[in-house]
């Protein structure tokens, strides 16, 4: 049985800002059904995110005390509250170019740090918001408006690059994982120390119609036909893993094997 | 009595010039007297020649930096060199007689203290010559009491450089008195205020 | 609201500080708890003094991984109640435009401590300049008013560290105390009150804390965790913080209370001094270390029967125009002596009739008095 998600949002705000298909929507709903089954106290509940679509997920929909902050420097306004006052529970959510490239450096400092807070990147692989350039998580050889001759650049592999930074949880699932994505959100939560969930989520309308994939489902089948898990990948070559997508946790301190006992896997 | 008596000390980098400016200030303050110090810092710091300047006096004062020191006190040839063209004619010039060669021919007064020295033979201890100066140069000239940078200086230092900085001070202000009665000519008065005019009354 | 000194914080009394670390200890008389920082020469002293004396005091110190993640952590701080401030110098205070901007847009009372060193770019670091008295006024983008302090001693340190503090609560905004390294590294004898006045944000959160009826209100400031479901943001939003990013209306009623709160109160916040001014012909403007220079030049002219005075900027931002103005008038010649290529200069002539003239120095040292000296005295006769 589904619970209503309303006392959660504002009542001012009647629909999200995001394209018909956008991932982020789900992003919304599995955050806020975690939110619920932990029973979280909303009082002492922090969001904070920075500038892009990504950010909007929790400002201005959730109703809790919300920080919109500036591009790229969410995890160190986040520093900060969490820092004078350790008792809110602190959670991230951003874009994968607010957090990884023009904040690149404040995330893995924040790592470092092992802050308690929960980061989440809504990972869409481009700059949806300001109408679908190449980001520092686009695959190479993708279209974008700044790479019309295919993404000539590595993508960063996020997960690994917040790992190394000393993380204790980092996991990557995909909105089209919603039961292992929330099962994620709630173990990072519970984490005490900084943990990083990286959550594909896909941009049907900058980047799903730049890469041949007609429409929303296309994109969202594309994504789960990507995704393999790590015993999976361990099996293929590297120039057969090259264009999966590894989902799983990559840093965990009670290392209980999610994928395991997925059901949407 | 001057309203306003203004210190140079110089020497070269290491020897502490910078620690013997806050120890003078915070001297001064205990001694109920007004006080502003600056220091060369960064690069000149690190350099050959350093100084640290004071301003003392009885009253808050507008500038607060050196404009023509009364006092100079030297600690090394170069900085001496470099800085005995600023010294007020009637200012007077300390140094340490074994490092500083004073140029002939100037006006000033000229009065040697075997800081180093005292420090390396007597105490083992080069680093603390700085003290060894101090002491011997608020001894001679009662710019301070004797009380006050005793208080400032090991206030100032890790406590377990207290007594070999206490030592130092203590053979500095013996220095000092001798160095005074064995002048042929009396010094500027530079008591500014009523402990130090105390102290070394 | 006074506060007497409570535990952790230095007694009353006499002390020989540095300017930087006077600026720190009246950061904590009024209850700054919450400091995040990145080196930088000529402030690093702020910084490294209050690693220690904060967490006396019980309050939150994080060295952060730059300049911008600084001041990004202060805000956050702010938010959750703290009364936080950063210190920094040119390099590190052009890198904080962008979250300056936050703060003003989101109304963010915090204090910024810009100890000046002698620029552009990495210029001269262990030198001083004033040249960041514009861009603490115009540094980030868009319309706003700014309060920008001007110590010259290390007693202003200190005094204006509890003034900086108690301007950004009573108006939330951001406060920037324009030290400059020659004051920052001064050491003088300085008097630490038994008491220091402590202005306290409104936490109401029954009100809008982004807008009141009056055009020229300063709205209350819940903290995070209060209940308050807050919702700040820099985007141009309505008083209980939705953003409103297309509506002109918004936009336009925004941008001008953030000014008009300021502006609407220059009375209440400008400050200024004046020496030898009853019968001068001629009025010196100057501010920082440079009015000490100044006043020793003017009074040493006053003693050979000049008719020379002084007034002296304690307030940079909003420029005091009033004061100015109407000290200036009927004066034959004003005078402004800065360690920039002319900066207050244009705001001094804006504000009187009679010429302005200015002496600009920016070899990276301070203007000694003999300078200043000969200078006014020539424009004195
Ligand atoms: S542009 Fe892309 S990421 Fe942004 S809302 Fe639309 S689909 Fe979502």
């Amino acid at each position: 049985m589904s619970r209503d998600m309303n006392a959660y949002l504002r009542e001012e705000i009647q629909r999200t800002p995001f394209c018909p298909g956008c991932g982020h929507g789900i992003l919304m709903g599995v955050l806020l059904r975690a939110i619920d089954e932990m029973a979280l106290p909303m009082e002492r509940v922090l969001f904070v995110s920075g500038i892009g679509c990504a950010a909007w997920i929790p400002s201005p929909h959730f109703k809790a005390d919300t920080l919109h902050t500036i591009h790229g420097r969410a995890v160190a306004f986040a520093t900060g509250a969490k820092l004078y006052n350790p008792e809110l529970i602190t959670l991230v959510v951003s874009g994968d170019g607010d957090l990884s490239s023009i904040g690149g450096n404040h995330l893995i400092h924040a790592a470092r740090r092992d802050l308690d807070m929960t980061v989440l990147c809504a990972n869409n692989m481009i700059y949806g918001m300001t109408g679908g350039q190449v980001a520092s998580t686009t695959p190479e050889g993708a279209e974008t408006t700044t790479t019309p001759g295919g993404n000539p650049e590595r993508p960063f592999d996020l997960c690994r690059l917040v790992a190394a930074a000393g993380a204790r949880y980092v996991a990557r699932y995909g909105v089209v994982q919603p039961l292992l994505l929330k099962r994620a959100i709630q173990k990072g939560i519970r984490t005490r120390g900084f943990a990083f969930i990286e959550v594909l989520s896909p941009c049907p309308t900058q980047f799903g119609r730049r890469n041949r994939l007609r429409d929303p489902a296309e994109t969202m089948k594309s994504l789960k036909a990507r995704l393999i898990s790590q015993r999976q990948a361990k099996s293929l070559t590297e120039s057969e893993r090259a264009s999966r997508i590894v989902y799983g946790e990559f840093a965990s301190e009670d290392s209980d094997d999610l994928e395991g006992r997925g059901r949407d896997a | 009595m001057k309203e306003r008596i203004e210190i140079r000390l110089c020497g070269f980098g290491g020897q502490g010039i910078v620690l013997m400016g806050l120890v003078l200030g915070e001297a001064a303050v205990r001694d109920g007297l007004w006080a502003a110090g600056s220091n060369s810092y960064g690069a000149q710091a690190r350099g050959s020649a350093c100084q640290s300047e004071v301003v003392l006096s009885r009253a808050p004062v507008d500038y607060p930096r050196v404009l023509a020191p009364d006092l100079l006190v030297a600690l090394s040839q170069e900085a001496y060199e470099r800085y005995v063209i600023d010294l007020q004619k009637e200012g007077v010039a300390v140094y340490d007689a074994g490092l500083v060669k004073p140029r002939g021919g100037l006006p000033q007064p000229h009065i040697p203290v075997d800081a180093t020295r005292t420090a390396v033979e007597g105490l083992s201890q080069k680093q603390v010559a700085n003290m060894v100066m101090l002491a011997a140069v608020a001894a001679l000239t009662g710019i301070v009491s004797q009380k006050a940078l005793l208080g400032a200086a090991l206030d100032a230092v890790p406590a377990r450089l207290r007594e070999i900085n206490q030592r130092a001070l203590e053979a500095g202000f013996r220095l000092g008195e001798s160095a005074r009665e064995g002048l042929s000519y009396p010094l500027p008065d530079w008591t500014l205020c009523e402990a130090s005019a105390r102290a070394d009354a | 609201m006074s506060r007497s000194r409570t535990e952790g914080l230095l007694p009353p009394g006499d002390y020989y500080l540095s300017g930087n670390e006077a600026a720190a200890e009246g950061a904590l008389a009024v209850g700054c708890d919450f400091y995040a920082g990145y080196p930088i020469t000529p402030s690093s002293e702020i910084m490294e003094r209050m690693a220690w004396r904060l967490p006396e005091v019980g309050g939150t110190f994080v060295q952060m991984e730059d300049e911008i993640g600084s001041l990004c952590a202060v805000i956050g701080a702010a938010w959750a109640g703290a009364k936080a401030m950063t210190a920094t110098s040119g390099p590190g205070f052009s890198l904080m435009m962008e979250p300056l901007g936050y703060a003003v847009m989101t109304e963010t009372p915090l204090v910024i401590m810009d100890v000046q060193r002698a620029g552009p770019c990495t210029g001269q670091a262990t030198r001083v300049g004033a040249g960041d008295i514009m861009q603490a006024r115009w540094g980030a983008h868009g319309d706003y008013q700014i309060i920008a302090l001007s110590p010259w001693s290390v007693q202003e340190m200190f005094d204006m560290a509890v003034q900086a503090f108690n301007l950004a609560e009573r108006f939330r905004v951001p406060v920037v105390l324009l030290a400059e390294e020659a004051v920052g590294h001064l050491r003088e004898r300085i008097t630490l009150p038994s008491e220091v006045t402590v202005i306290q944000r409104d936490r109401d959160k029954t009100r809008p804390p982004f807008g009141s009826e009056e055009p020229d209100g300063v709205p209350p400031m819940p903290a995070f965790g209060d209940g308050a479901d807050l919702l700040v943001t820099g985007s141009t939003h309505d008083e209980w913080g939705f953003r409103k990013t297309e509506d002109p209306e918004v936009q336009r009623r925004l941008v001008t209370r953030l000014s008009r709160k300021i502006l609407d109160h220059r009375a209440e916040i400008c400050s200024v001094e004046t020496y030898c001014m009853e019968d001068a012909q001629v009025m010196v403007v100057a501010y920082g270390f440079t009015a000490r220079s100044a006043l020793h030049a003017v009074r040493h002219l006053r003693g050979e029967g000049l008719e020379v005075g002084m007034m002296r900027l304690r307030t940079l931002w909003p420029f005091p125009e009033e004061a100015v103005a109407r000290m200036g008038e009927g004066r034959a010649r004003v005078l402004v002596p800065e360690m920039n290529l002319g900066q207050i200069q244009g705001e001094v002539q804006k504000a009187v009739d009679c010429p302005v003239e200015a002496y600009h120095q920016v070899n990276g040292e301070v203007i000694p008095p003999s300078v200043l000296l000969k200078w006014i005295r020539e424009r004195s006769l």
